[in-house]
């Protein structure tokens, strides 16, 4: 058999290190299409035409639907998708792939697909260039019909598999087995993205945003990733694979290694323990807390609950069940919820609550709940409630005076006699802690922290309310410096008012999984970090090379600059120092973009 | 068989909404209805909307359609008239 040519790839490299392996193509769904043989092509051929007429079916009531609402004029888009499911020549060449080639119907859509996804990306006229995106709507409708919602059994695999696909939801991290995955391609996507930060922790090299390197590639094709240069080579040759092999050796080790490796409690180099817990929000990254070794959950996110709910406000039944399953399955260890932290131009109607326009300084927060009593006392019942699975916290959000600890406090002892009144159930205390994020909070935090039981620092808030920025803003989006000497300074003193008074106090923001400033925040006094729970190994295998000692220094010389930019640079080369693994990865998390200069 | 040529004289060309309306009103005839672009060899299947789409046919492009069957004077005609009123876009 003649030997496939090679092809050379370019983007950008996301995470470091050289792999050598399979294609195993992932879907938008992020699921596989793998190739299979049947033996009845007849019968497979009925099936295709069955998925289609349903997918026309569901094209159907969609259009039906969206002209009721929004007029005919914009439900053209779905006619045309109807006709790309008609059209006789894509049927032809789909049926002509099964009956000559024995092959599943899944994966001769999907061979369709690539070859007039690659024929439209020659065009030169933009707008019909751009129309693959129809059909590629429309085939993957016919492939979710065939293969149902089902994800795919990774059991059935080979190992040494590299994902290439367009895009990559992080939470397929979750569910996917990193024992047989060594490295992922993306077309989109980039260093910043989610997916991104989540390969540097799993140590699994990753190069995005490279165009055309899905319709080029077939499961099965060989794939040599080089996560330090942004390169990828398609069928590399014998010759290119001699020349690689010792940086693929160097490598080495799986993501699931790194996972086992990392264990689950985190020591310093001089044996001092760290708490490292997850911030979490969608179910999947539950699963993923406790994979990493997650020490509890340091954040749940509720708003999710409240959004877009059907009856308004989820009931005291609704939310009891998703804590309880949280705090049961994170035993012994703690979880955190933070009760709800929205604006309430998100919940209510303009009428209840008129004038609200600038939602982050408006009703939001502790602020809302203390209006709407009778959602924050349904909210604290279910928490209070779930306390009796495990280990549970309440965290309020938005905390500027005491009076709103005082008041909250007074409806949490409300709602709690009631309970054991109604329910005769013992009710075990719950720790109540304060959201610091505003900047009065930070400088009233003696008073503050007497009357809570832990605080939890909102780093991302805590910056923009300090630093007057709002990061959504691209004009002044480089002022958001996280490593600014005031932002600093607010830390120290958080650390040592916490330190005084006796108060645990953690973070909760996602400059923790840097791990820069990680080490940095150990040294201010920090050992209580929570993050996004597929950065915690990486942060793990940081700690465990740093003493306490080592990160006080650092910190004590990071105090004394005065320019974000002279605290970062100072702050890499301090801490790369110390610990073996290249982090120049997470450089640029914290960097000060050029706009200053 | 019979052979015409038409001109797209709609703003937005050959696009989406417009190209659908040619393969439904096509799809309607028994005959074959082929297109090509003025002066290219490559004819494709006007009932098929990914080879409309192929044809990238912006406003001012000449195609040559050829009709082939039982009723071939009556889809001409029909193709001719839809051309004309600018697939019925306000411009």
């Amino acid at each position: 058999m003649k030997a496939k040519q090679e092809k050379e790839f370019l983007g950008e490299g996301v995470s470091p290190g050289v792999v050598f392996g399979q294609a195993l193509k992932l879907d938008k769904r992020n699921r596989a299409i793998l190739k299979m043989h049947v033996d009845d092509v007849e019968q497979e051929a009925r099936r295709l035409l069955d998925a289609i007429e349903q997918s026309k079916e569901q094209l159907s009531v969609l259009k039906c639907r969206l002209e009721e609402k929004i007029g005919s004029e914009h439900s053209v888009i779905l006619d045309t998708h109807i006709l790309i499911l008609e059209d006789p020549t894509l049927q032809a060449e789909i049926l002509d792939c099964i009956r000559k080639k024995h092959a599943n119907s899944e994966w001769a859509v999907m061979q369709a697909m690539n070859r007039i996804v690659r024929a439209y990306e020659s065009l030169e006229d933009a707008y019909f260039r751009e129309k693959h995106n129809d059909i590629e709507d429309a085939l993957e409708r016919v492939i979710a019909n065939l293969s149902g919602d089902s994800p795919f059994s990774w059991s059935n695999l080979p190992g040494d598999l590299i994902i290439v696909s367009r895009d990559f939801h992080p939470s397929a991290f979750a569910t996917m087995d990193l024992h047989k995955v060594r490295g992922l391609v993306l077309e989109l996507g980039g260093r910043t993205s989610h997916t991104a930060i989540i390969s540097r922790g799993l140590r699994l090299p990753a190069v995005m945003g490279i165009r055309d390197i899905f319709p080029s590639t077939s499961t099965g094709d060989a794939l040599l990733v080089n996560g330090d240069d942004g390169q990828v080579i398609l069928n590399p040759t014998q010759k290119r694979m001699q020349r690689m092999r010792g940086r693929i050796e160097a490598f080495g080790t799986t993501a699931a290694y790194v996972l086992e490796k990392s264990g689950q409690t985190t020591l310093t180099r001089d044996g001092t323990p760290v708490s490292l817990r997850a911030n979490t929000e969608l179910p999947y990254e539950l699963e993923a807390a406790k994979r990493c070794g997650a020490e509890g959950i340091g954040l749940f996110r509720s708003e999710l609950l409240f959004f877009g709910h059907p009856q308004g406000l989820p009931s005291v039944q609704e939310q009891l069940r998703v804590y309880s399953k949280l705090v049961r399955e994170m035993k012994p260890h703690p979880v955190a919820v933070r009760t709800l932290d929205a604006g309430s131009e998100k919940l209510f109607d303009g009428e209840d609550f008129p004038g609200q326009y600038n939602s982050a300084m408006g009703l939001r927060g502790i602020r809302l709940s203390l209006k709407a009593k009778d959602m924050f006392r349904s909210q604290i019942e279910a928490i209070l409630r779930s306390g009796s699975e495990g280990n549970v916290e309440i965290v309020l959000p938005m905390i500027s005076t005491v009076e709103e600890i005082r008041q909250a406090r007074s409806l949490i002892s409300e709602v709690r006699d009631s309970v054991r009144k109604t329910s005769k159930s013992r009710l075990r205390k719950v720790p109540v802690g304060a959201m610091i994020e505003v900047p009065a909070a930070v400088f009233a935090l003696e008073v503050l922290a007497r009357e809570a039981d832990f605080l939890c620092v909102g780093t991302n808030d805590l910056i923009q309310y300090m630093l007057a920025v709002d990061r959504e803003n691209p004009h002044v989006a480089y002022l958001f410096q996280p490593l600014h000497p005031t932002v600093l300074q607010c830390l120290a003193r958080i650390a040592d008012v916490a330190a005084k008074l006796k108060k645990p106090a953690r973070i909760c923001g996602e400059i923790s999984s840097n791990p820069f400033f990680a080490v940095l925040l150990l040294g201010l006094g920090y050992t209580q970090l929570s993050m996004n729970p597929l950065s915690i190994p990486a942060i793990r295998r940081v700690l465990h090379e740093v003493s306490i000692d080592d990160s006080r220094m650092i910190a004590d010389q990071a105090l004394t600059f005065s320019t974000a930019r002279e605290v970062c640079s100072y702050l890499t080369h301090a801490v790369s120092e110390l610990v073996k693994a290249d982090l120049g990865h997470y450089v640029r998390e914290i960097s000060v973009p050029d706009e200053m200069s | 068989m019979i052979r015409l040529c038409v001109e797209v004289e709609n703003k937005l060309g050959l696009h989406a909404r417009a190209a659908s309306k040619l393969v439904q009103l096509a799809s309607r005839f028994s005959s074959d209805v082929y297109l090509s672009r003025e002066g290219a060899n490559q004819r494709i299947d006007s009932k098929s909307i990914l080879g409309v789409l192929m044809l990238a046919a912006s406003k001012g492009t000449c195609l040559a359609v050829f009709i082939d069957g039982r009723d071939e004077m009556e889809a001409g005609e029909a193709i001719k008239r839809l051309f004309r009123s600018k697939f019925g876009e306000k411009e």
